[in-house]
């Protein structure tokens, strides 16, 4: 469709509702898209480089370092697990927990980083974790290869902004994810830096349109980023168990809301 | 006292607007809408995945607007839902805001309409469960607050209704934190499930800026014909009994003021007025274990026929047992759950509650029993002498081998919105803002 007629179509589908997208052409989303891009693998390379670290110090048998490299390592997979999400493989062999598996924590499918946290902190030892930090290592590695060949698809980038506070919301506010090492925050952080990183990107695009939206929008990850600090700690975050229910309904009602709003990014710049 | 002119035609009619045909509550007409009742065609029948044919029902509506909240003396319907909420509000603005956009959303829910189009790469602003046209389907929403909302806030505590309180752990309780108490309780219900469902969505679509969801339950009560004269009975629950019985008619405004409505004779806070206490509780019924319990027994426990719902000395199920011809309990035991939660003396008036509860089924136990119960709930002026000291009286009766409460909590159910430019909850706000400074 044409510039025109797709502006025909909105228009007559607006029947009620506030400011609704001017459609912006894909041409509009190719700087974004490419400075995203970048984004991506430098986040990439530094998984790379901090899983090399962290899987060494695991087959080290290093338990404390292991433990205070587990965070660290992980935010940069958080900031853009969208992405890394469209190799479900990956992912699952990579990031998923417990619950996936028949058996929980006892199951022998159960990998990952979530595998390796749960000997680490529960068991407090890097016994039989060997294996589990070279397939790591190798899926990290693969990730990265995969994702350089791709081009980003502008819808998965855009919708990735919303999908990111989705997954914070639906699975990771409850303190589920990090439940052995209860380092949720590091995780917060960077699902949040990810998810405001493609906000940024695109916010020149909307700004005109809606200033209104791109005002709560900016608001409530201020929200977020006053309540997180509260929780900081050197260089990274409080343990989750210190999070009052309080700061979690803040991070909770602002995630959500986040959700809903990001979730018309892709429409308001004319992805169908 | 009793029910017996619980549905009255002509005082439902009043307060009812119909927006379909005339017909009552239960009465409705149960017709397939097909082309062919139409006379417009041929015949189709249907086919094995075909939406159920429905209820004109689901074209009434409840009016919104009124002194108290509809939900609490309005006829329950089949289903029903609580869901329990965190409240962001940080301040009387805030708290202001959040009512004001409720009230909104209620008043479109209930009310029905159709749904706005978005340009379809937007996600839609309706989940559409119910279709783009929403029927009332004698939705109501009933909002309620917490003892929480106003201990966790300096400029609301000096408001709070002097009854309410946490709940507390009675003797027969297991209560589990994640299904108890809350700043804010949404009561919802309505002729079907989906309805309610759609309610709750919607609220947490428009609402994630305010509301955070803590937990829900929902119920639903057998469907029964009314009789040909067109009088209805009391609904049944999972023991099987007749429940509702004895309960204050609903109909009688002067009885609803005396044990339900709190007014200016009561010593709470002046917002407070043409609003009612609210105890809800998620009482597991061991149902497994009732069912094996002989039926003279069952009866003895509860106090009453379980065909008919009669008391144990006859008659009716409207008919009042006669206690003080049985002193010593040899007809109706004096332990027996209806001898206990009202032994009729002039002492107990002012115990009286209105009981709307509902069924529930949720799943299995790792016991393989039936996770089920009762998602009581009761209306009362005076929540200590109403609900607490009825349960206290309660408290270690027979029928606590079968049952266990395991959740609830106890709101306060605000005043209605009179008129259209009124909101719910705003007697509270303005009086917060009359006690802190409040910009306007
Ligand atoms: C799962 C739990 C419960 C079951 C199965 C149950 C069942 C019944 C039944 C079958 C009746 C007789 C019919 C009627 O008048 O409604 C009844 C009456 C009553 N129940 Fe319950 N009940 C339960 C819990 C409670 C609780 C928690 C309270 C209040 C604390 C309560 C208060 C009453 C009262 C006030 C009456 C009316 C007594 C009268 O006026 O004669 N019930 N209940
Ligand atoms: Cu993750």
């Amino acid at each position: 469709m044409t510039r025109h007629t797709l502006f025909a179509a909105a228009s007559f589908l607006l029947m009620a509702g506030s400011s609704l997208a001017a459609p912006s052409t894909v041409l509009d989303l190719v700087e974004p898209i490419a400075d995203y891009k970048i984004y991506v693998s430098e986040k990439l390379d530094k998984l790379v480089e901090d899983t090399e670290a962290f899987t060494a110090a695991v087959k080290a048998g290093d338990v404390e370092k292991a433990k205070s490299l587990f965070a660290p390592t992980r935010l940069s997979y958080e900031a853009i697990e969208p992405i890394a999400e469209l190799f479900s493989d990956l992912d699952a062999s990579i990031d998923s927990r417990a619950d996936d598996y028949e058996k929980q924590e006892q199951d022998p499918a159960f990998p990952g980083f979530h595998r390796i946290e749960y000997g680490l902190w529960e068991k407090g030892s890097t016994k039989d974790l060997d294996p589990v930090a070279d397939q790591l290592l190798a899926d990290v590695k693969a990730l990265r290869e995969r994702i350089t060949d791709l081009a980003l698809p502008p819808e998965k980038v855009v919708g990735g902004a919303a999908v990111l506070m989705e997954e914070v919301a639906a699975t990771k506010i409850s303190g589920e994810e990090d439940r052995y090492s209860h380092t949720d925050l590091w995780d917060f952080k960077g699902n949040f830096d990810g998810a405001d990183k493609i906000f940024q990107l695109v916010r020149p695009l909307v700004e005109k349109q809606d200033p209104a939206f791109v005002q709560k929008v900016a608001g409530n990850f201020a929200t977020i980023e006053t309540t997180l600090a509260k929780y900081k700690e050197g260089d990274g975050y409080k343990s989750y168990d210190k999070l009052t229910d309080d700061d979690r309904n803040v991070l909770s009602a602002a995630v959500n809301t986040l959700a809903e709003d990001l979730s018309t990014l892709r429409g308001k710049l004319g992805l169908d | 006292m009793t029910k017996m002119a619980r549905n009255n035609e002509t005082s439902l009619g009043r307060r009812r607007l119909i927006l379909g045909l005339g017909a009552g509550l239960g009465g409705s007409v149960i017709a397939r809408v097909s082309p062919a009742a139409e006379g417009q065609g041929p015949a189709h029948p249907p086919h094995v995945a075909d939406a159920p044919t429905g209820h004109e029902a689901r074209k009434d509506a409840w009016p919104f607007f009124g002194m108290v909240q509809q939900g609490v003396v309005t006829p329950r319907p089949a289903n029903g839902m609580v869901a329990a909420f965190s409240v962001l509000a940080k301040t009387p603005e805030d708290l202001e805001a959040m009512f004001r956009l409720l009230t909104e959303r209620i008043l479109f829910l209930t009310q029905g309409g159709a749904v706005p189009e978005l340009d379809p790469r937007l996600p839609p602003p309706d989940s559409g469960i119910l279709g783009p046209l929403i029927a009332p389907d004698n939705l109501t929403i009933t909002v309620s607050l917490g003892s929480s909302l106003f201990d966790d806030r300096e400029w609301l505590k000096p408001h709070k209704p002097r009854r309410l309180q946490r709940m507390t752990k009675f003797r027969n309780d297991a209560l589990s934190a994640d299904i108890c108490h809350g700043d804010m309780l949404l009561q919802f219900c309505a002729n079907t499930p989906d309805t309610n469902i759609h309610a709750l969505r919607d609220i947490l679509k428009t609402m994630s800026a305010h509301l955070v969801l803590r937990w829900k339950q929902e119920g639903n009560v057998p469907v029964v014909p009314p009789k040909p004269n067109g009088s209805t009975e009391s609904a049944r629950n999972f023991l099987g009994f007749r429940d509702g019985s004895a309960n204050p008619d609903s109909n009688d405004a002067n009885l609803m003021a005396e044990t339900v409505w709190v007014g200016a004779e009561r010593d709470e806070p002046e917002w407070a007025f043409n609003g009612t206490y609210q105890a809800v509780r998620i009482i597991r019924n061991f149902v497994e274990r009732w069912d094996r319990t002989p039926l003279r027994e069952q009866e003895r426990i509860i106090g009453r026929n379980k065909a008919s719902g009669a008391p144990l000395d006859g008659g009716t199920e409207a008919d009042v047992p006669a206690y003080e011809k049985d002193p010593d309990g040899k007809i109706t035991p004096l332990d027996a759950h209806i001898r206990l939660a009202n032994p009729r003396t002039a002492k107990s008036r002012k115990n009286l509650m209105l009981r709307r509860p509902f069924n529930y089924s949720n799943g299995v136990t790792k016991s393989g029993q039936l996770d089920q119960g009762l998602l009581f709930i009761s209306f009362q002026a005076d929540l200590e002498e109403g609900f607490i000291a009825v349960q206290r009286r309660l408290d270690g009766e027979p029928l606590e081998e079968y049952l266990k409460p395991v959740g609830g909590g106890y709101f306060y159910v605000l005043p209605g919105a009179p008129a259209p430019e009124t909101y719910l909850g705003e007697t509270l706000v303005r009086a917060a803002c009359r006690t802190t400074a409040c910009p306007t």
